[in-house]
């Protein structure tokens, strides 16, 4: 086996040389996830400012479940998408599974809690008079409802970060309704998985820098902005 | 036939509200006319503001019906037009966390105003309001009074037909007092009704021409119509 110092050295030699299997799988990773925070973000938000501001039945339940679904297990996630999507399942006849569609779908199931418990907290931490002075200057509540979004946004902008980071490294649904096939369902963390098991460490090292440079750039960029909020005369 | 001049703005009819099934008031016609300003007290929890609320179609009554226009709207649907017609401050009032200019423009920019407009107007009311050294500043690091006194131009620039304030120099100096009461005078007389909600009604008296207080529930009228003894003409005043 190699000396970590080696492995290291190699796996900098293929992300830089530009290997084109390993920038695959980036780039699915990548675009897996990014869809799936589109998908799931707006949905998520809205009725976390729903729950916060809104009088819905049943809403310290709805919580409650959102709140419990902060701790599931990808893996457990990938179980139950598995059971829906496979043949004998209700929604077998999409043929979905194996898909990167299905990916999406069990990333989506493991980032909306957070970003309704995250952002159910930023709304409820947010000054009501924003609501009420937006609404009085005659915002409809839709557009009212994007005024206290605006002013609550830093605490919006921790919760994609916080779902984003979650689910670009989540390994456990991605292996079971993705597949791992290579250069369609393989993203960052399954071929990390899979390339440790056949003992290429240089691959997984050099996806593991790429997940690690991801996290410093993502939590960096969210120190800036908040930086910028701090209230200057 | 009702003097045009006198033809309330709006007109508020059995407005009742209340808490937990507990009855918080009970009004049975509330009008508001151009040019007035109402001046309301009562002790605190009577339910002051929640009253204003429901004026501005912020909070809905439990029963009510508004007049507007000539037409009969009941809630949900006379909401639409308190908001259309009426603006409530808030004791502090609430700025947007941007500039004191952006914060005028809020209403404008929701109203679909073009832009050159939307600027110029915004220029206008910063004059106002003696506020063109503020413009470029985050709202949020201003004082009291400056807040106060961009808040009554953020809604002047909207041409409301009623203000609706609530203990509006709370936690003001004299001097801001001073300032923000020779605006309110001056959306006075503009036209626009004000009504102004005081726990101590004392200093904002020389300014208003009605008095009301609710108390237990009820709006009672304190204004007295007098004649003067040195001329004819009738004026209000209020009961001590």
């Amino acid at each position: 086996m190699n000396t970590l110092a080696q492995t290291t050295e190699n796996a900098l030699i293929l992300l830089f040389t530009g290997d084109p299997e390993l920038w695959n799988i980036i780039a699915i990773s990548f675009s897996v996830s990014l869809r799936a925070m589109l998908f799931a973000t707006p949905v998520a938000l809205v009725l976390a400012f729903l729950l916060a501001y809104g009088r819905i039945p049943g809403r310290r339940i709805v919580i409650s479940i959102m709140h419990t679904l902060l701790a599931i297990p990808p893996v457990v996630v990938g179980l139950t998408v598995y059971l829906f999507l496979s043949r004998n399942g209700p929604l077998g006849d999409l043929r979905l599974l194996f898909t990167q569609t299905a990916m999406i779908i069990g990333q989506m199931v493991l980032c909306i809690p957070i970003l309704l418990a995250m952002g159910h907290a930023a709304f409820q931490g947010a000054d009501r008079r924003a609501w009420e002075t937006a609404l009085t200057l005659g915002a409809a509540p839709w557009r009212a409802m994007f005024t206290v979004m605006h002013e609550v946004r830093f605490g919006l902008l921790a919760a994609i970060v916080a779902a984003f980071g979650r689910i670009i490294t989540e390994v456990g649904s991605s292996m079971m309704v993705g597949g791992n096939i290579l250069h369609y369902t393989r993203n960052i963390p399954t071929a990390i998985a899979l390339e440790t098991s056949k003992g290429e460490f240089a691959q997984g090292i050099a996806l593991g820098i790429v997940l690690l440079l991801l996290a410093m750039i993502l939590n960096f960029a969210l120190t800036v902005v908040q930086g910028k909020g701090v209230i200057t005369a | 036939m009702m003097d045009q001049a006198r033809r309330p703005l709006l007109r508020y009819h059995e407005l009742e509200k209340r808490f937990s099934g507990d009855l918080l008031f009970e009004i049975p016609e509330f009008s508001l006319h151009g040019g007035d300003c109402i001046v309301l007290s009562g002790r605190n929890g009577t339910g002051k503001t929640t009253l204003l609320k429901i004026l501005a179609g912020l909070i809905a009554p439990d029963k009510g019906w508004v007049e507007c226009g000539g037409k009969r709207y009941s809630w949900p649907k006379a909401k639409d037009h308190c908001r259309r017609n009426v603006i409530y401050l808030h004791q502090q009032p609430y700025m947007f966390d941007r500039s004191v200019a952006a914060n005028i423009d809020f209403g404008m920019r929701l109203a679909g105003v073009p832009a050159p407009a939307r600027r110029r107007r915004t220029d206008e009311v910063l004059a106002w309001g003696g506020l063109e050294y503020l413009a470029g500043r985050n709202a949020r690091v201003l004082s009291c009074g400056e807040k106060q006194r961009v808040a009554l131009a953020r809604a002047k620039v909207l041409s409301p037909k009623a203000l609706l304030l609530d203990e509006p120099t709370a936690s003001m100096d004299k001097e801001a007092c001073e300032k923000a009461y020779f605006l309110i005078k001056r959306l006075q007389s503009e036209g626009i009704a004000i009504v102004i909600a005081a726990h101590e009604p004392q200093a904002i008296r020389r300014i208003a021409n009605r008095l009301l207080q609710l108390d237990a529930g009820k709006l009672i009228d304190q204004t007295v119509l007098k004649v003067s003894d040195h001329d004819d003409a009738p004026r209000e005043c209020f009961r001590e």
